[in-house]
């Protein structure tokens, strides 16, 4: 039995070692803001969050979350620092069909917690394994690059 | 766990290895993508061997299982690969893909592979046999296709210390980031009093394993750097006829010319 | 961004489907439960023209079945056009992944083993894979006006060129899906799809029963640009048809390899223009157009029509004649995506006036501002431009962001390693269906119903699927009635609850349907009842100013009115490697009104990446077996994040008097110019004549390489 902690809580799962972490997440927990977009990690509709780093969930392993702790969007959604960078994001606009959104954000979460106060190059490289072929990425950017500044000591 | 092992200690990944089929599994990035129901994978993270970035007399130790991410903060890391492993992929396949699993894969466009052979380093092979440190160059038998036994885990890369910083990179993908390469190209070149004292070049996505011609590169060891500039053309002309791209989607005209037009640029800049 | 005057409706406000995108708790079509639920994968053809000899299938366990052309209790075929394409494969097989049957079953894993073992027999035939060589025109339209004859025989010269733009995907994030299940002696049908009526229709043909029997719900869809125009009606009826047969909820989810390599993308062309030039003067243009439709006719007379209408771009052509096929090759049906058959043709004219000014001594801007038309002019089709023309303000704003007017001539003649380039390119999109479509075929029909709570709901046909129409519909609806956005509601479409507004598709939505709805507004304004619940219905109502657009004869006025745009691409090419790195990319915009600013941003900005995507990275080819090599995201290439750093969007305000607040068409505007306007700037650095797209860093090394001999 594996065990990990998943958005906060204690989890188990009698999922094999070897399936992945996506169809788990989406089918065992019913967490289906983690989206599947392509399942070789070129896309990162699947982005979670794993012991603090962005990871594409298609290309990870149950076993390998065995005792970590796992964030997905409907996890990170009921913090602080979500609040600011949805607001940041309903200001520009920034969501289109939402299809890549969840990793966005969660991808978000992992450049300000690095860089509190990122350029816009850190930013662009930031969400460079997240592909969007919506909005072309603009206002995704302005609204990272808002929510560092409205977010002061959050991050 | 069913369906895969995390063994806690490199003896105790080698018994299992020694004894069961398991598919080493360090990152995942590479390994999941044809994820295999029937499969043992056996989980490398846990293995502190493997996870270490040490330095001693003469090497940098790269632990097999350091993630590209680890690697790219490591303060010990060469600058080197840092520039290298920082253009892989995206930030989600660089906290989890690792140097092993990448020079593991065997496959010529293995982005911090290149590195390792410009720069001469050598592998630490590990079983429960024994352990053999052999040069990089040699653990390559073709495309995906390495040496490494069954039994055997690449536990540490060993690069050198000193005679790395003076070096040239560039990798050409389809875009900024994301990419795989079509050409990569890295050279290293170390004078001393007026004299070259290093000098190595590695072509990478070109041919069926990173092209490393230690013995074109010999042309200019010792030589000073007048010496070695008359030698422009005859170094161009001998790569020029060992440098044979694979026919392959991206052509090999392309990729040929490209090599050709970074190592000049490399020998233009540096001497 | 803002503009000199914008109007108050262009303020941004919080999209309607912000929320639950954003907390990933909106539901797509692959998010959704049902007890019981089969997991449907379909068997692909695997060879490109074949006739069907047999098919052996395993013993099937217990509630997994396989689905075929013997289970289609109605027609065999899809409507979306024509009727060619069939539901399950009929005995041959027409290209490399036509569905030949679907196995289902409760557990994916066991349908996928059953799927693997599943033999077909084929008998191959030889397929025609290379357009030029197909003998099979599905499609057939010519044009004249003027004397094109007389001005070719007069010329001092003619120039001909031709030029080839290759296939496109569209790269939605959200693959094709559909769920299908029987519900009180009816079937329901849902997913990711642009046009529920048209799926309603079509499942109801394939079901032999009427529409009434047939309900369509669209899920959250995660993208589409044209991709879930005509397909998910043809994956509908055979979900539906295998739901049918199980009389159980059947899913089928395309994976990412598949969608890519099976489903409709944009039409390759290859189009040659003659071009009668007299002391100077461009005299006549004789243009053949040729698109690719792939192994059924689908959606292609209509991509024809609209790419033949716009082969000569924004420009003044008097003696004209164009001539299009739409010809048949054993590929993947090729469909629609944003721009719709003008993507082809405008970077084909537009690159040709660059040639064109090349050879008569002037620089492309010149000539191109010679010829550009105005209010009033006619256009190819013998229509009229009957409103104004923003192009001469546009290129002022553009040279003003950009300086392209300075950095051309400063590009000309450069050396070193990195060399620079700059390009432009004027167009348009004919906003709305080509022709009577909308007064003849589609008949759009709107309705509102104000409940009792007074808060108001909107009820069209018409689909969200990123590009904010719930937003702008509600926008609309609130500030005629003068009551808060959160008191008007809408939902995803059901076609038992909504009338047929007609297609989500030619960037015809708010233009006419969003008309629809203010003029049903403005009616609830007037005669409110507090308190009362009332219901308000418009239909489509053709503007008075047009001239009626024939199709046999192709004459008069195709489109009601034009979005204009321009843009400008900066590059700078690494002649070592031969990487172009885009530098500076600007587009200016006229919308007519933009119903929201962020929204319309947001569209221009993602349709100019989608551009040089289908200018640069995005190549996808056909091996010689018909096969797509690259299906995936790591072969097949799409912009980044950090690809385009720098894109500058402006939208000017140019209201259009018959559209709501003065809007036009705006979805499909953002791609169809920005692949001349890159192209051009290659053509400016490198310094020589260039004819095709994508234009890669292979393509590039070897013009850099020919300039050097």
């Amino acid at each position: 039995m594996l065990k990990f902690i998943l958005n906060g809580k204690e989890v188990t799962s009698e999922a094999k070692a070897n399936e992945r972490l996506l169809d788990v997440l989406r089918n065992e927990f019913r967490l289906t803001g983690v989206k599947c977009g392509c399942k070789e990690g070129e896309c990162g509709a699947c982005s979670v969050i794993i012991d603090g780093s962005l990871a594409n969930s298609c290309m990870v392993a149950m076993g390998r979350v065995d005792g970590s702790t796992v964030v997905t969007i409907e996890g990170y959604r009921e913090t602080e620092r979500f609040a600011v960078l949805d607001k940041a994001f309903s200001s520009f606009s920034a969501v289109q069909c939402g299809f890549c959104i969840p990793g966005m954000i969660l991808a978000s979460e992992c450049i300000l917690n690095k860089n509190p106060n990122p350029t816009e190059e850190v930013v662009r490289e930031g969400i460079s394994g997240n592909l969007c072929r919506c909005t072309g990425y603009n206002a995704i950017v302005k609204a990272i690059q808002t929510a560092a500044k409205e977010g002061k000591g959050l991050w | 766990m069913v369906g895969a092992v995390r063994p806690m200690s490199l003896k105790e990944a080698l018994d299992i290895m020694a004894n069961e089929s398991v598919t080493p599994y360090a990152g995942g990035t590479d390994l999941m993508i044809k994820a295999s129901q029937d499969a043992t994978y056996l989980f490398l993270d846990k293995i502190s061997e493997m996870k270490k970035i040490a330095e001693d007399d003469r090497v940098i130790r790269i632990g097999a299982a350091c993630t590209f991410t680890e690697i790219i903060e490591n303060i010990l890391t060469p600058t080197i690969l840092k520039e290298a492993v920082s253009q892989i992929a995206a930030p989600a396949i660089r906290n989890f893909g690792t140097a092993g699993g990448n020079i593991c894969n065997g496959s010529p466009k293995a982005d911090s592979a290149l590195i390792f052979f410009v720069t001469d380093s050598k592998l630490r092979l590990v079983s429960n046999r024994g352990e053999r440190t052999i040069g990089i160059k040699d653990f390559y038998l073709g495309r995906n296709k390495t040496v490494l036994e069954k039994d055997e885990l690449l536990v540490e890369i060993l690069m050198p210390k000193t005679g790395i910083d003076n070096y040239y990179y560039k990798k050409v993908g389809a875009r900024e980031a994301l990419a795989i390469s079509r050409v990569s190209f890295a050279a290293i070149l170390d004078v001393q009093s007026n004299r070259v004292t290093k000098c190595g070049t590695a072509f990478g996505a070109v041919s069926d394993v990173i092209i490393r011609r230690e013995d074109i590169d010999a042309m200019l060891i010792g030589t000073t750097i007048e010496e070695a500039k008359a030698l422009k053309e005859v170094y161009l002309a001998a790569y020029d006829k060992a440098i044979v791209p694979l026919k392959g989607r991206i052509s090999a005209e392309y990729r040929k010319t490209v090599c050709m037009n970074l190592l000049r640029d490399f020998f233009e800049s540096k001497l | 961004m803002w503009g000199l005057c914008m109007e108050d409706i262009s303020r941004p406000i919080k999209k309607k489907d912000h929320d639950s995108k954003i907390s990933g708790s909106a539901l797509y079509v692959d998010d959704l439960e049902m007890e019981g639920i089969l997991h449907g994968k379909l068997l692909h053809s695997s060879k490109a023209k074949a006739r069907i000899m047999n098919i052996s299938v395993p013993e099937l366990p217990e509630g997994y079945y396989v689905v075929d052309k013997n289970d289609v209790s109605g027609e065999n075929s899809v409507h979306v056009v024509q009727d060619d394409t069939p539901v399950y494969a009929k005995d041959t097989v027409e290209y490399v992944g036509e569905p030949i049957l679907m196995v289902i079953g409760p557990e994916v894993k066991e349908v996928e083993r059953i799927l693997y073992e599943i033999v077909v027999e084929y008998e191959e035939l030889v397929p025609i894979l290379d357009m030029q060589k197909s003998d099979t025109v599905f499609f057939n339209y010519n044009y004249e006006k003027g004397n094109i004859d007389k001005a070719m025989t007069e010329a001092d010269e003619i120039m001909v060129e031709t030029f080839r733009t290759g296939c496109q995907e569209q790269a939605y994030l959200e693959t094709q899906g559909i769920i299908a299940y029987p519900e009180n002696g009816r079937i329901m049908v849902r997913g990711s799809m642009q046009c529920p009526f048209y799926v309603c229709r079509a499942v109801a043909k394939a079901l032999g029963c009427d529409q009434s029997e047939v309900r369509v719900i669209q899920d959250t869809t995660g993208g589409a640009f044209g991709g879930k125009e005509d397909f998910p009606s043809i994956l509908a009826c055979q979900v539906a048809v295998a739901s049918k047969k199980a009389n159980k909820p059947v899913k089928v989810v395309y994976d990412r390899r598949e969608d890519m390599e099976f489903t409709p993308k944009r039409h390759p062309s290859i189009c040659t223009y003659k071009v009668a030039i007299k002391n100077g003067e461009i005299t006549g243009m004789d243009i053949d157009v040729l698109y690719n439709s792939g192994a059924y006719t689908t959606l292609s007379p209509v991509v024809l029509q609209r790419g033949l209408i716009c082969s000569s771009g924004v420009y003044r052509i008097e003696n004209l004649r164009v001539s299009g096929r739409a010809i048949k090759t054993n590929t993947v049906p090729s469909g629609a995506f944003r721009g719709f058959g003008a993507p082809q043709t405008f970077f084909d004219i537009e690159i040709m006036m660059n040639h064109i000014a090349n050879k008569i001594g002037m620089d492309s801007l010149e000539l191109k501002e010679k010829y550009m038309v105005k209010q009033g002019d006619e256009t190819s089709t013998s229509g009229k431009y009957h409103f104004h023309v923003p192009l001469p303000e546009m290129i002022e704003r553009i040279d003003q962001l950009s300086n392209y007017r300075e950095k051309l001539k400063l590009y000309k003649n450069q050396s070193g390693r990195y060399i620079k380039g700059i390009g432009i390119a004027l167009f348009f999109h004919g906003c709305g269906f080509t022709g009577r479509g909308e007064r003849d075929l589609i008949k759009a029909v709107v309705r509102i119903r104000k409940n009792v709570d007074d808060t108001v709901e909107i009820l069209t046909g018409s689909t969200d699927m990123g590009q904010g129409l719930k937003t702008t519909f509600c926008k609309v609806v609130a500030d005629t009635l003068k009551i808060p956005y959160d008191n008007v509601l809408i939902r995803n479409p059901d076609t038992d609850c909504v009338p047929d507004s007609g297609p989500t598709v030619a960037s015809r939505s708010m233009m006419i349907v969003g008309g629809l709805l203010k003029r049903a507004t403005e009616k609830l304004k007037k005669g409110w009842k507090t308190g009362e619940e009332q219901i308000i219905e418009e239909h489509f109502v053709e503007p008075d100013f047009i001239i009626p657009f024939s199709l046999e004869k192709f004459k008069g006025d195709a489109y009601p009115t034009y979005s204009w745009g321009v843009n400008a691409v900066e590059v700078e090419i690494d002649t070592l490697t031969a990487v172009t790195k885009i530098i500076g990319a600007w587009g200016v915009y006229d919308v007519g009104v933009p119903i929201d600013m962020n929204v319309i941003t947001g569209q221009m900005e993602g349709g100019f990446l989608q551009g040089l995507g289908y200018a640069s990275m995005e190549q996808m080819d056909y091996n010689d077996k018909g096969i797509i090599r690259n299906n995936n995201f790591s072969d097949y290439i799409i912009p980044t994040a950090v690809d385009v750093p720098n894109l500058v969007v402006d939208i000017i305000n140019n209201p259009y008097i018959d559209g709501p607040y003065g809007a036009k068409g705006a979805g499909e505007l953002a791609p169809v110019g920005v692949a001349p306007a890159y192209l051009e700037a290659v053509e400016n650095a490198i310094g020589i004549s260039l004819n095709k797209i994508p234009f890669t860093g292979e393509d590039v090394m070897r013009s850099l390489q020919e300039v050097r001999k």
